[in-house]
C-alpha cells in the first residue's frame, strides 16, 4: 500500500488508518476531511474522477460550525440582493470556488450540483475558478449548493462581478464572434478569389467572372461591415479626439477598397479587392484578439477577491439579545459583537471587552494593535484573540476603507499616460499615405483620368499597414506569455512599453522588500536547563493554538510530541497550558511579574522565564541584487513605507536606498510619487498593503505582491506570482527585448509598404500581388514576435 | 448552382457559431476538451457491463 493519500496524494500520518474503496481497490486517506469526500464521490458515483484528473486535489478542511453559520447567512433575502440576478422564477448566481485544478474537477463539481433538486444549470469556468449556477431558490436554498460544494471538497463564496470584468467578458465574446464570421467568410471569399486569378491567366467568360464578383461582394459584406467595423469607430473616434490613430489608415484601406468593389461590382468596371480586405480584417483581428484574451486571462485571476468587508454582521439589541443581519443594514449607533479572527464590518468604538486587531490591509504593518474600551477600531480589520463590542460610528462611504479606494479612484482619472509608440507611428505614417495617394491621383489624372480612380485604389490596398498594425499587437502578446510563464501577470497594454523608460521604482516596505512575516531572529535563553531547540519546540507547541501573527513563525520548529493540555488563550497575554504537572505558557514580555525585555515573545515555565524570542521581519532574499542591478542601470530607488519606527532607515541603508519616506499615509505616497512624476520622473511602485492601492493609480507603473491584499493586486498593474523580488529583473530584460522586436518588426513593415508603394503608385499591382505581399509581410513579422517565447 | 447552396451552409456554420459563443464554450476550452471522457452515469454503466 502507498503513503500517500489517494485524495491529496499528502503523505499519510502515521497512526491514522482509514481507507475508501474506490473502483473496487481499497485506497488510504491521510485525514477524515479526505475520506468523507472521497466517499461521497463514491457514493455519488463520480469515481471517473480520479480516473481523469490531470492535477491532484487539494488538502481538504472541515467546516467549523462559524463557517456553517456565514454560509446558512448567504440565505438572508438583504444580503442574497448583492450577488443574485433573478430572471423569472430562477435565479441566478455566480460562486467563486476555490481548489479548481483541472477539467476533471468542473465535471465533478457540475455532476454534484445537478444531483440537487430544482438546480437547472450549472457552468463551471476551470480558467477563472468560477461556477454559475440557475436555479430554483424556493426549492433548495443557496447555502444547500454551498454545503454540498464542500461535501466534495471545495470551498466556494459568491462572486461579485464588477462591472469592469463583465464588460470586458462581453468584449471577448464580441471578439470571437466577429472573427468567426470573419474567418468563415474569408475562406469562401478566398475560394472564388482564387477561381477568378485562374480565370485571368486562362481565360473566363465575362457573365461568369461578373457572377463570381456578385457572390464574393455578398459573402464579404459580412466580414466588412460586421467584423471590421470596430476599427471604422475607433478612427472615428480618434478622429473626435483630435488624433491620428493606427486604425485610421487601417479603415481607410479596408472601406475604401470595399466601396471601390462594391462600385466595379455594380458598373462591372475596375477591379474587386474583396479577397484583400476580407483575409485583412481577419488577421488583424486574430492578432487583437490574442492581445486581448492574454491580458483578459491575467485580470480575470485577481479579480476572485474575497470581499473586504463581511457580509453579515452580529448586532446586539437593547435586550441583550444577538443577531445576524446584513452588513450593509448597520446604522449609526448599533452596537455589534465582534468575536475572535472575524472581520469587522464597520468602523466603530470599542465599547466592551479588549483585543489585537491585525490591521495589515490598512498600514502594512503585521505587528497587531492593542485596542481597549474608546480605541477606534477600522472596517476590513481583522479581530485576533477577544471578543470586543463595538459602537458604530462610520458606515458605508465614509468608512477609512472606502476613503482610501475612493483616493484610489480619483488618482485613476489623473493617471499619467505616456504616448503609445504605436500612436506616434501612426500619425507619421497616415501623414505620408495621404499625401501620396494623392499625389498618386493627381499625377494618374493628368496622364490618364480613366484610370486614377482604380490605381489609387491600388495603393491604398498595397499599402495597407497590415503587418505594421500585426506589429505591436504580435509581440506583445508573445512578450506576456512568456512572462506569465515566469509567474509574472501583466494586466494592462502599456506595461511593456512604459517599463524601458523607467527613471524611478518606489518601494513599499513592510511585505514588498521584506517578507511581511516575523521569523525568529535570537533565541536567548535565561534558563541554562534548557537547550534552544527545546525551548523552540515548546514555544512552537504552544504558539500552534494561536491565530497571532507571531505565531507563524514558530511553525516550522512545531513537532507535537510533548503531552501538553488544559490550553487556554488569555487575550492580550499569550497562551497556557501544563505540561506534565507544569504550568507553562508563551506570552508578551513581563507577564506574571518578571522582569521585562524588549522580546516579542517569552516562554514561561511555573511562571519562571525559560527563554526570550526575539523576531523580525526580515528582507526578502534577492532584495539587495534587485537594488544593486537597478542602480547598475541607472534607476533611483526609493522606500515609501506607512511604518514609523527606524526599521524603514535601517533597511534602506542596508539596501543602498535613494530615498527614505517614513510614517507615510495613503495619501503621503501618492504625494511623493507624484512629486517625482512632475520632476519628469517615470515612476513605478511596487507594494502589497491596501494602503498602497491609491499610489498604485497615481505611478505610471505599479507592481503588486501575489502575497499582498485582494483590493492592491486588483488595481495593479502587474502581479508577481512568487513574490520574488528578482522576476522586476527578468521583467525589464524582457521589456527591453520586446521594444528592439518591436522595433524590427515596425522597420519591416515599414520596408514592405515601402517598396510595393512605388510599383503601386504605377499602377503594376493586381489584386493577387496585393494579397501574397500583405501575407507574406505579416508572416514575417509574426515569426518575428515568437522569438520572444523563447525568453 | 451549387453555390447558393454552398451560401447557405456558411450561413448555418456561422449560426452555429454564434450559439455556441453564446452557450460559453469558448470561455473554457480546456474543460469543453475533457467533458467527452466523462460518462454521464457510472451506475447504468456498470450494469451494462455486467
Amino acid at each position: 500500500m502507498s503513503d500517500n493519500c489517494f485524495h491529496c496524494l499528502e503523505s499519510v500520518p502515521k497512526g491514522f488508518n482509514a481507507t475508501v474503496e474506490i473502483d473496487g481497490k481499497a485506497q488510504p486517506m491521510c485525514c477524515i476531511g479526505c475520506q468523507t469526500v472521497a466517499e461521497n464521490i463514491v457514493a455519488q458515483g463520480m469515481t471517473d474522477y480520479y480516473k481523469f484528473r490531470t492535477v491532484r486535489s487539494g488538502k481538504v478542511e472541515q467546516l467549523v460550525p462559524e463557517q456553517l453559520e456565514l454560509i446558512k447567512s448567504y440565505d438572508n433575502e438583504d444580503i442574497q440582493d448583492e450577488f443574485i440576478s433573478a430572471t423569472n422564477d430562477l435565479s441566478e448566481v455566480l460562486l467563486t470556488v476555490e481548489g479548481i485544478t483541472c477539467a476533471a474537477c468542473a465535471w465533478l463539481i457540475e455532476k454534484q450540483l445537478l444531483n440537487l433538486k430544482a438546480i437547472k444549470r450549472v457552468d463551471v469556468n476551470t480558467s477563472t475558478n468560477r461556477a454559475m449556477i440557475q436555479w430554483d431558490k424556493s426549492v433548495t436554498p443557496l447555502s444547500q449548493i454551498i454545503t454540498s460544494l464542500h461535501e466534495i471538497g471545495y470551498k466556494a463564496y459568491p462572486f461579485q462581478a464588477d462591472l469592469e470584468a463583465s464588460q470586458k467578458q462581453q468584449a471577448a465574446k464580441a471578439y470571437i464572434r466577429r472573427l468567426g464570421v470573419a474567418g468563415l467568410m474569408t475562406m469562401q471569399v478566398m475560394m472564388f478569389a482564387f477561381a477568378m486569378y485562374f480565370g485571368m491567366f486562362s481565360g473566363m467568360e465575362e457573365n461568369f467572372e461578373q457572377y463570381f464578383r456578385w457572390i464574393s461582394l455578398v459573402l464579404a459584406s459580412p466580414v466588412i461591415l460586421y467584423s471590421a467595423l470596430p476599427f471604422l469607430t475607433n478612427a472615428i473616434n480618434g478622429l473626435k479626439a483630435k488624433q491620428l490613430n493606427m486604425d485610421l489608415p487601417v479603415s481607410l484601406a479596408i472601406f475604401g477598397a470595399y466601396g471601390a468593389s462594391c462600385y466595379a461590382t455594380l458598373m462591372s468596371v475596375g477591379e474587386v479587392y474583396f479577397e484583400s480586405i476580407c483575409m485583412f480584417t481577419f488577421l488583424l483581428l486574430l492578432g487583437k484578439y490574442l492581445e486581448f484574451r492574454a491580458r483578459l486571462k491575467a485580470s480575470e485571476f485577481t479579480a476572485n477577491l474575497q470581499k473586504l468587508l463581511p457580509l453579515t454582521a452580529r448586532i446586539i439589541n437593547s435586550d441583550n439579545q444577538e443577531s445576524i443581519i446584513a452588513a450593509k443594514k448597520l446604522k449609526l449607533g448599533d452596537v455589534v459583537l465582534i468575536k475572535a479572527g472575524e472581520t469587522i464590518p464597520a468602523d466603530g468604538v470599542v465599547t466592551k471587552g479588549k483585543t489585537t486587531v491585525d490591521e495589515a490591509m490598512m498600514t502594512g504593518e503585521h505587528q497587531p494593535v492593542n485596542k481597549f474600551i474608546s480605541h477606534q477600531v477600522y472596517a476590513g480589520t481583522i479581530n485576533h484573540d477577544g471578543v470586543i463590542s463595538i459602537e458604530i460610528n462610520k458606515i458605508g462611504q465614509n468608512t477609512l476603507l472606502n476613503q482610501i479606494i475612493k483616493l484610489q479612484h480619483t488618482a485613476l482619472t489623473k493617471r499619467p499616460r505616456l504616448v503609445e509608440i504605436t500612436d506616434k507611428v501612426a500619425q507619421w505614417f497616415v501623414a505620408c499615405l495621404l499625401l501620396f495617394a494623392s499625389i498618386t491621383a493627381i499625377g494618374w489624372y493628368q496622364i490618364d483620368p480613366e484610370h486614377a480612380f482604380w490605381v489609387t485604389i491600388s495603393v491604398l490596398v498595397a499599402t495597407c499597414p497590415c503587418a505594421l498594425s500585426l506589429a505591436i499587437p504580435t509581440a506583445l502578446t508573445c512578450a506576456v506569455a512568456s512572462l506569465t510563464k515566469r509567474g509574472i501577470l501583466i494586466k494592462q497594454a502599456h506595461v511593456l512599453e512604459t517599463l524601458p523608460q523607467l527613471t524611478d521604482i518606489a518601494f513599499d516596505k513592510t511585505g514588498t522588500l521584506t517578507q511581511g512575516r516575523f521569523t525568529i531572529e535570537r533565541v536567548e535563553l535565561v534558563n541554562s536547563q534548557f537547550s534552544e531547540a527545546d525551548a523552540l519546540r515548546l514555544a512552537a507547541q504552544l504558539e500552534s493554538f494561536s491565530e497571532h501573527p507571531i505565531a507563524n513563525a514558530f511553525a516550522t520548529y512545531n513537532d507535537s510530541v510533548n503531552p501538553i493540555e488544559n490550553v487556554t488563550i488569555e487575550p492580550g497575554k499569550g497562551i497556557t497550558a501544563e505540561l506534565n504537572e507544569q504550568h507553562i505558557a508563551i506570552g508578551k514580555s513581563g507577564w506574571f511579574d518578571t522582569e521585562k525585555a524588549d522580546a516579542q515573545a517569552t516562554l514561561y515555565i511555573d511562571k519562571q522565564i525559560v527563554a526570550r524570542f526575539y523576531l523580525a521581519d526580515s528582507l526578502r532574499g534577492n532584495a539587495d541584487k534587485l537594488i544593486a542591478e537597478l542602480h547598475s542601470q541607472q534607476i533611483k530607488c526609493h522606500m515609501l513605507t506607512g511604518d514609523a519606527s527606524n526599521s524603514g532607515k535601517r533597511i534602506a541603508k542596508q539596501l543602498n536606498l535613494d530615498t527614505v519616506h517614513a510614517a507615510c499615509s495613503p495619501r503621503d505616497k501618492q504625494i511623493h510619487v507624484e512629486a517625482l512624476a512632475s520632476e519628469g520622473a517615470i515612476v513605478a511602485m511596487v507594494g502589497d498593503g491596501v494602503n498602497d492601492s491609491p499610489v498604485f493609480a497615481s505611478a505610471h507603473l505599479s507592481i503588486a505582491m501575489e502575497t499582498g491584499a485582494d483590493i492592491s493586486k486588483n488595481s495593479a498593474d502587474v502581479v508577481l506570482l512568487n513574490s520574488d523580488l528578482t522576476a522586476i529583473e527578468h521583467l525589464l530584460t524582457v521589456s527591453k527585448k520586446t521594444r528592439r522586436i518591436v522595433k524590427q518588426n515596425l522597420a519591416l513593415s515599414l520596408i514592405y509598404n515601402g517598396s510595393i508603394l512605388p510599383l503601386a503608385a504605377l499602377g503594376l499591382v493586381a489584386p493577387w500581388m496585393a494579397v501574397i505581399g500583405m501575407s507574406a509581410s505579416s508572416i514575417l513579422v509574426i515569426t518575428n514576435s515568437l522569438r520572444l517565447l523563447k525568453l | 448552382m451549387l453555390i447558393p447552396i454552398a451560401i447557405l451552409f456558411v450561413l448555418i456554420a456561422i449560426g452555429v457559431f454564434f450559439w455556441a459563443v453564446k452557450s460559453e464554450q469558448f470561455s473554457d476550452l480546456n474543460k469543453q476538451g475533457h467533458s467527452i471522457l466523462f460518462e454521464d452515469d457510472k451506475e447504468q454503466h456498470n450494469k451494462s457491463n455486467d
